[in-house]
């Protein structure tokens, strides 16, 4: 059986990606801070396990990919993007998107691309927030994360990891997005960068577009 | 009785998936054949047309529901709802079709393997459905849909279904009569779906059979490879499954 590291598996799309691996028969160890939502993902389904981490923390990372015995695929989605005007977000707040976002993907690479690396025919994708307008520090983290990915496939693509960067608009349903990714994969050497259906352009063209908004369009409340 | 102890949990009544996606097929059988293979349930196979029955072939990926994430691949036939008279003549016929090929007629599930256990158990004790153990790989995110169903490595039965056109969502909820028999207990389950993202087309699917007993119903059916009466594709279904009921014949 293979086995698949699912992170943000509480909701949203690292949800839907832990079940319908689990559908498929992978063993999946579904990781998130939230240990509630967790639960509701797994429920009723006996190959997933859950796993309580914050993926700030590089030790509990490193512990749970121990636990998890040979990844076979990662999909990483722990990733956050509070609303907020980029002046007034206090300082704090950006620090841990940044730390959860940026920090948190390379410690989840750092504890499973070398053993991938070793095995061979694994697939690695990470799953950035797309922009999405008055969160600023998460528009940052998520453009960090694509470059880290582009980064790591110019380093060890080809080398029996697959690596994606799936990067869907906002507003794009989850299951499309993984559909993206699914048919993605069934070409190994396709591109870094997935696209998903219905949603914008990725990556550059969201960000266009947002750009061209009104600045108090993109500044949301708290 | 509206919940049922399953694997040590309570599974509550009516059962709600949230998120499934589908391919199916539906293929004219000679009802002769037909009848025979499902005479176990003492149930009668529709006839939309004289001497032709309606076998289904479906394949569902549960993402969301009240069972947990699991694949499973139907064989189902329509069947005349037990004590109704059989429709006369061409009038009679032609309503069924109008119909949808539903209104009035149950989907008799005679075969329903799943590749995970707590919707096994779920499924044979809650409704009676004939659920077995099988690996299903499936593949449901590239134009061609494919599932396989197979057991310990040999393969029973793989279905390709081929794109089809958009369909409008209809509005409302189509409800169905689901029956099953297992140990020789029919039973009718109040069943509604709701689907979204639908695709439709004549013909499109493609069925290879194997080596295993239904397989060989199937291809007593005039299947392997037979040319569908329609395909379709959803790729956003919910559903409910309310207590199943006892049929006495």
């Amino acid at each position: 059986m293979r086995t698949a590291l699912v992170t943000g598996a509480a909701r949203g799309l690292g949800a839907l990606a832990a079940r319908r691996l689990a559908a498929a028969a992978w063993d999946v160890v579904a990781v998130d801070a939230d240990a509630a939502g967790l639960a509701a993902t797994a429920l009723r389904s006996p190959n997933m396990h859950v796993r309580t981490c914050d993926v700030t923390d590089p030790e509990a990372v490193a512990d749970v990919v121990a636990m998890a015995g040979p990844v076979q695929r990662v999909v990483h989605t722990a990733m956050i993007a509070p609303v907020a005007p980029a002046l007034e977000q206090p300082l704090d707040e950006v620090e841990r998107v940044l730390r959860t976002d940026v920090l948190g993907t390379v410690h989840v690479v750092r504890a499973t691309l070398p053993g991938m690396l070793e095995r061979g025919r694994s697939e690695m994708i990470f799953c950035p927030v797309a922009p999405v307008p008055g969160a600023s520090a998460g528009a940052a983290a998520s453009a960090a994360v694509a470059a880290y990915a582009e980064a790591l496939w110019a380093e060890h693509g080809g080398r029996g990891v697959t690596f994606r960067c799936a990067r869907a608009g906002a507003g794009t349903p989850p299951r499309l997005v993984l559909d993206a990714i699914d048919r993605s994969l069934a070409r190994p050497e396709g591109e870094l960068h997935v696209r998903a259906e219905g949603g914008p352009a990725l990556p550059g063209g969201l960000v266009s577009r947002l750009a061209r908004r009104s600045p108090a369009g993109t500044s949301a409340p708290r | 009785m509206h919940a049922h102890a399953i694997q040590g949990e309570q599974v509550d009544l009516p059962v709600r998936i949230r998120d499934a996606a589908v391919a199916s097929a539906m293929f004219a059988v000679p009802a002769e054949g037909a009848q025979a293979v499902i005479a176990y349930s003492g149930l009668d196979v529709a006839e939309p047309l004289p001497g032709r029955a309606v076998c289904s072939l479906a394949f569902v990926r549960y993402a969301d529901g009240d069972l947990g994430p699991y694949h499973e691949f139907a064989v189902a036939f329509l069947v005349r709802p037990p004590g109704s008279a059989p429709p006369s003549g061409t009038l009679g016929r032609l309503r069924t079709i109008a119909g949808g090929g539903m209104a009035g007629v149950g989907a008799f599930i005679h075969w329903l393997p799943v590749n995970q256990e707590f919707t096994l158990e779920a499924g044979r004790t809650i409704w009676g459905f004939p659920k077995e153990l099988a690996d299903i790989p499936m593949d449901l995110s590239g134009r061609v849909k494919r599932c396989a169903v197979r057991f310990g490595g040999r393969t029973a039965i793989e279905v390709a279904v081929r794109p089809g056109a958009p369909i409008p969502s209809g509005s409302g909820t189509p409800s169905v009569e689901a029956y099953s028999c297992l140990d020789g207990v029919t039973r009718r389950t109040p069943w509604t779906l709701t689907p979204s993202d639908v695709r439709m087309r004549p013909g499109g699917a493609k069925v290879v059979l194997g080596d295993h007993p239904v397989a060989e119903e199937l291809r007593g059916l005039g299947l392997d490879r037979a040319r569908a009466l329609s395909t379709s594709t959803v790729g956003h279904l919910m559903m409910t499954f309310e207590a199943a009921e006892e049929v006495r014949g």
